[in-house]
């Protein structure tokens, strides 16, 4: 019975979110992936969905991965961004031999929440909680913007994923590159704490890119104290080194990195590299392959690992990805499919 | 003859630049002179205010063929990536720019507006507006 009536439950979010798609694909000023604007207000309505499948050896596991509505708009100098979300509404694991459970979390998160001023063409204050600007891979972390439907493990080994603070950026134009400098400032608790990788109190981190036609190149550096860390000079510093060359139908992305305490290497070094072939406008393949060496725990975690994937893209806004993720150990390899929707 | 050879391979080599049709970046008079890289930086709304006022960049309609010589020379950038990158905009909370059908209306809307910037064919241009950038096919 409790299964029936969560799956009435899930069909009714679902219906709800289709029909309000499909309502808003019959209006001839909307696009799907773009938003809808609020009368002819400066306010903007938008949001996204996914959902997963993942299959290893020990478990199979279904989940409702993201619901989230994001608002936005502009006034002036000034613009915001709000972007709340459900995170695991809903989720049925099987492990081998056992029995299936089910996990409903029905917490409604502040993903994102900021402010922005642009003081002028080279200067941009923002005030609120953010995706910290760290590499590529962390400032489009959602589903259906990123090429795969994992995420590459340095991302939540390396810096924390979200910052609620402060972010001063410096845009500068060369004849034909481009060069940005950002800075994060963070000496607060988090906003939704439980929601970030690190549940941090204090993160300092800058970072410079340069970007020229085709290319860019990324360095970001920074620290954070870990909230109710015992030791409390325990500051955990990082580094990120980013590359990303773009051309119509193909992308080549790599980051890495190391982590480090004031008296010991935490991560030796974590990263990735990716290569994506876009053959058409609707279909890609994708081939990552993953390093990391931490020593979080007593003993030291060593692991590579490469991920081999397809996308369809029957619209950019709608993505069905498989991906077959081989490690180095068997036990963890795992297949994953997802679905997701930006509307 | 020979002489006669080398002006006609001359005239030849020079046709497809004389037959090309040449457009213009243009803007607000009281705009300040900005560089190309800008004008694909106000285009892809990485810069929204220069001087203190707010640029409003503005595109010909999706099929217009200006707007995709535009794209592809200023922008580099086909439709199909324009457009997948809007929707990434989309989640950072950035719209694209909006579109008039016409050159007349392009023209007539960068005259009146401070801070605004189009592109039109360089045989519509006039002083009422600033040329800002100029190329061929």
């Amino acid at each position: 019975m409790s299964f029936y009536l969560q799956g009435v439950f899930l069909f009714k979010i679902l219906s709800l979110l289709l029909l309000s798609i499909l309502s808003l694909r019959g209006d001839e000023n909307y696009q799907l992936g773009e938003g809808i604007q609020i009368e002819t207000l400066p306010i903007y309505l938008g949001g996204y969905i996914s959902l997963e499948y993942d299959k290893s050896e020990m478990k199979d596991r279904y989940s409702f991965d993201d619901i989230a509505i994001l608002s936005y708009g502009n006034y002036e100098k000034y613009s915001y961004l709000i972007e709340l979300e459900y995170k695991e509404l809903y989720v049925k694991s099987k492990y081998h031999n056992t029995k299936a459970t089910v996990t409903k979390n029905y917490q409604l998160y502040t993903e994102r929440v900021y402010i922005d001023y642009n003081y002028n063409e080279n200067y941009m204050l923002r005030i609120g909680k953010y995706n910290s600007n760290i590499g590529f891979w962390n400032i489009m972390p959602i589903n259906i913007l990123r090429e795969t439907s994992s995420t590459p493990l340095s991302n939540s080994i390396l810096f924390p994923t979200f910052t609620t603070g402060l972010s001063l950026s410096y845009l500068y134009y060369l004849s034909s590159a481009e060069i940005k400098i950002d800075t994060m400032i963070q000496n607060n608790s988090d906003l939704d704490a439980e929601y970030n990788n690190y549940q941090i109190d204090k993160h300092y981190g800058i970072g410079l890119s340069y970007s020229k036609d085709d290319f860019t190149f990324k360095i970001n550096s920074g620290l954070f104290h870990k909230k109710n860390s015992k030791v409390d000079n325990n500051l955990l510093y990082y580094y990120l080194l980013s590359n990303k060359y773009e051309t119509e139908s193909f992308q080549l992305l790599s980051e890495f990195g190391q982590q480090y305490s004031s008296n010991k290497l935490t991560t030796e070094y974590a990263g990735y590299i990716q290569g994506s072939y876009h053959f058409t406008e609707h279909h890609s393949t994708i081939l990552r392959v993953e390093s990391y060496n931490t020593y979080k725990t007593i003993q030291s975690t060593q692991e590579n690992f490469m991920i081999v994937a397809y996308t369809y893209r029957p619209i950019y806004p709608i993505a069905l990805k498989s991906e077959y993720q081989i490690h180095s150990n068997d036990d963890l390899n795992k297949l994953l499919l997802s679905f997701s929707v930006l509307f | 003859m020979k002489i006669f050879i080398k002006l006609l391979f001359i005239y030849l080599c020079f046709v497809p630049f004389l037959l090309s049709d040449e457009y213009v970046v243009i803007s607000n008079r009281n705009l300040q002179t900005i560089s190309k890289s800008q004008i694909k930086a106000i285009f892809l709304k990485k810069i929204t205010i220069i001087n203190d006022t707010k640029v409003i960049p503005i595109s010909l309609g999706t099929k217009d063929p200006i707007r995709t010589k535009f794209e592809k020379k200023i922008l580099k950038m086909s439709f199909i990536r324009l457009k997948n990158y809007w929707t990434k905009q989309h989640y950072l909370g950035h719209r694209p720019p909006i579109s008039m059908q016409s050159q007349e209306s392009i023209k007539k809307f960068v005259q009146k507006v401070q801070g605004a910037i189009g592109y039109i064919n360089a045989k519509k241009l006039d002083k009422s507006v600033k040329e800002i950038y100029r190329w061929r096919d």
